[in-house]
């Protein structure tokens, strides 16, 4: 029996208490949803993942990581090149080197392999960045995510660049990501209160502090950006195996603005205030869209106005930064908005 | 022997961009700790004057030049009124993100209010000529760059060690609080240090313009990144890291540009910032960086 401490357990209540929303969200949208709207929720919880696997690294170790739609390019293109059929990859990538069109395994398998792929590359590339000091570790990440890009815009016999990447198997609906979104808030919100979790937090308070005290902030911050990388390359395969297509354009920069906006308004401290976000720019956006395609509003034709969305996502970006810098949430968890704390 | 002097002539003309951008953004960090990534935009607000001009049927280059460089030293300035203030006390991080808010605010009101599209600038054609030296013949474009950036670095080492404005600039880098102690206005600081940095990004401006000949929203994007780059290499917030690191990574792409087979043409940035990766494994915060204090000041 594993004994927990008191700040897990209530991680624990927080994270049960953001699965039931989870839970609802998803059971509102399975009965009262038209189709679309069901692919517009399921892309908000294929966010709420990615927005998750930000958390764990952005909100520990607090460095601002902008290479993470890279990674969920690289798990969903993995778990592609595995999973499509032989056929198909005859059909779709003739030239593929290595024998790449010769094959294809089942779904699990695919998914195993996409992130122990993504995993391994992640630990590679952190042992770099966990080194750099936060300013140049944020830079160094933007250019990772440049140099993925042009991979998968240069290798067109492997990955289509920007285009579609077809016949993935579509073997993923609405429940089985809220499943996976629900595993995915514990792991995040189990690690942040970890032993681990604490001494990365500690770090990112206080660096010299922490390492006085015998953390070695190095090794954890790697720990972090791994695990992160993980839940990216879970959000990846969920992406591709409801989709059915890739394309390399949604892993890049309108990505990284989109989930990183998520992250700031809700606050990247705290599991809930990624879950917060999401919800919040998810459901707000769709409103801006609606404002973009120059409806007719209150008996006013409105014109056409292309970039309104990306106004609003970095007005709320400069907004928050400027008045609630920690987000909406701050330090505060779910439970902590219903639960007296015991000092 | 002309081939060598050709591709030395190419890296210092990439690295004296490099490290016009970089000294912009290394002079903001410096005294504020802001990564500006909003510098791009501001290079962007230089091309699209420039496209104003041309629509005013103003055809005078040297109006055009210096029009482009006013609007990015007002667009600079105004940045740091409605935009970076409120962050100015804060840590880098929430200074990084805000920066990065209104970069991709800029951008798209572009987009909404200019166009998606590239807009052709033809006004800057007239910079690049072939000049023949010695029996070399070398494109007077780069030469002018090269110049520029040179004459640039000797006018601000000038004004930073020689007059008092450029002193609390630079006394300000290492210790804020006492500039102001001596009856320097914070503001006045921080307008000066955005203003240098608007002038260098108006004049790399020019160049990427009379290379590109066109303008679209995204115009800055690349060259800020490769500046950034600069940055950290050379050590971010040290002016002198700044220029060794737009002149090493001027010198990294070309040689990479050189050495790397046409098959493998698309990836040249790829290799360079790899090639970058390894200088920083090397030393971790950079060529030159500054020390950094982690612990509390007593």
């Amino acid at each position: 029996m594993i004994r927990l401490s008191s700040s897990q357990k209530s991680g624990l209540v927080g994270a049960a208490l953001l699965a039931l929303v989870l839970v609802a969200i998803g059971l509102l949208t399975t009965y009262f949803g038209s189709r679309y709207q069901v692919r517009l929720v399921y892309s908000a919880y294929v966010n709420l993942i990615v927005v998750l696997g930000l958390q764990v690294f952005m909100g520990n170790a607090r460095i601002t990581n902008l290479s993470h739609s890279a990674f969920m390019g690289i798990g969903a293109y993995a778990a592609a090149l595995c999973v499509t059929p032989e056929n198909i990859k005859k059909i779709s990538l003739p030239d593929a080197p290595w024998g790449l069109a010769q094959f294809s395994l089942d779904p699990v398998v695919s998914a195993l392999i996409a992130v122990v792929i993504t995993a391994v590359l992640a630990f590679l590339l952190g042992m770099l960045i966990v080194r750099l000091t936060s300013i140049g570790a944020t830079i160094v990440t933007l250019a990772i995510l440049v140099i993925i890009h042009a991979i998968f815009l240069y290798r067109t016999d492997i990955f289509k660049g920007n285009q579609a990447f077809f016949g993935i198997p579509q073997v993923f609906n609405l429940t089985s990501v809220i499943a996976i979104a629900i595993v995915v808030v514990i792991v995040c919100r189990l690690f942040r209160e970890s032993r681990w979790g604490i001494q990365l937090r500690a770090s990112a308070d206080d660096e010299v502090g922490a390492a006085a005290m015998g953390v070695q902030i190095y090794r954890l911050r790697l720990i972090a950006w791994v695990l992160g990388a993980v839940i990216l390359a879970v959000a990846g395969i969920c992406y591709a195996y409801f989709l059915g297509t890739i394309s390399a354009r949604p892993f890049y920069f309108n990505h990284v603005f989109l989930t990183l906006a998520m992250l700031i308004l809700g606050g990247m401290r705290t599991v809930t205030g990624a879950v917060l976000g999401t919800f919040l720019i998810s459901f707000g956006l769709e409103g801006v869209r609606y404002l973009e395609t120059g409806p007719v509003f209150l008996g006013i034709d409105l014109p056409e106005a292309l970039g309104l969305s990306g106004i609003a996502l970095g007005a709320v970006i400069v907004l928050t930064m400027a008045l609630r810098p920690t987000g909406i949430m701050g330090n505060r968890e779910i439970e902590t908005l219903f639960v007296r704390q015991r000092h | 022997m002309e081939y060598i002097v050709q591709q030395v002539l190419n890296a210092l003309s990439f690295g004296a961009e490099y490290a016009l951008l970089a000294l912009g953004l290394a002079i903001v960090f410096s005294i504020m700790g802001l990564v500006n990534f909003a510098h791009g935009e501001i290079i962007a607000v230089g091309g699209y004057t420039m496209v104003a001009f041309a629509s005013l049927a103003i055809g005078n280059p040297m109006i055009v030049m210096a029009g482009a460089v006013l609007a990015a030293m007002l667009a600079s300035l105004t940045l740091e009124r409605v935009a970076f203030r409120p962050v100015r006390k804060a840590d880098p991080t929430t200074g990084l993100l805000t920066a990065f808010g209104v970069s991709i605010v800029l951008q798209n009101l572009f987009l909404l209010f200019v166009s998606p599209r590239p807009i052709a600038v033809t006004s800057l054609y007239f910079l690049d000529w072939s000049i023949e030296i010695a029996g070399i013949r070398l494109a007077s474009l780069q030469v002018f760059e090269t110049l520029t950036t040179i004459i640039v670095i000797i006018a601000l080492m000038l004004f930073l060690r020689r007059t008092v404005l450029g002193l609390a600039v630079r006394a300000a880098s290492l210790d804020f609080e006492m500039v102001r102690l001596t009856g320097i206005r914070a503001n006045r600081v921080f307008a000066i240090a955005f203003l240098i940095s608007g002038l260098l990004a108006g004049l790399a401006c020019i160049f990427i313009m009379a290379r590109r000949g066109s303008v679209d929203p995204h115009l800055g994007f690349e060259p800020v990144l490769k500046a950034f780059v600069a940055c950290v290499v050379g050590g971010f917030g040290s002016l002198p890291g700044a220029v060794l690191g737009g002149f090493l990574l001027g010198a990294v792409e070309v040689a990479m540009l050189v050495m790397l087979p046409q098959s493998l043409g698309g990836m040249t940035d790829a290799f360079v910032f790899m090639i970058v990766a390894m200088i920083l494994i090397w030393r971790p915060d950079g060529i030159l960086s500054p020390a950094v204090e982690k612990g509390d000041k007593l």
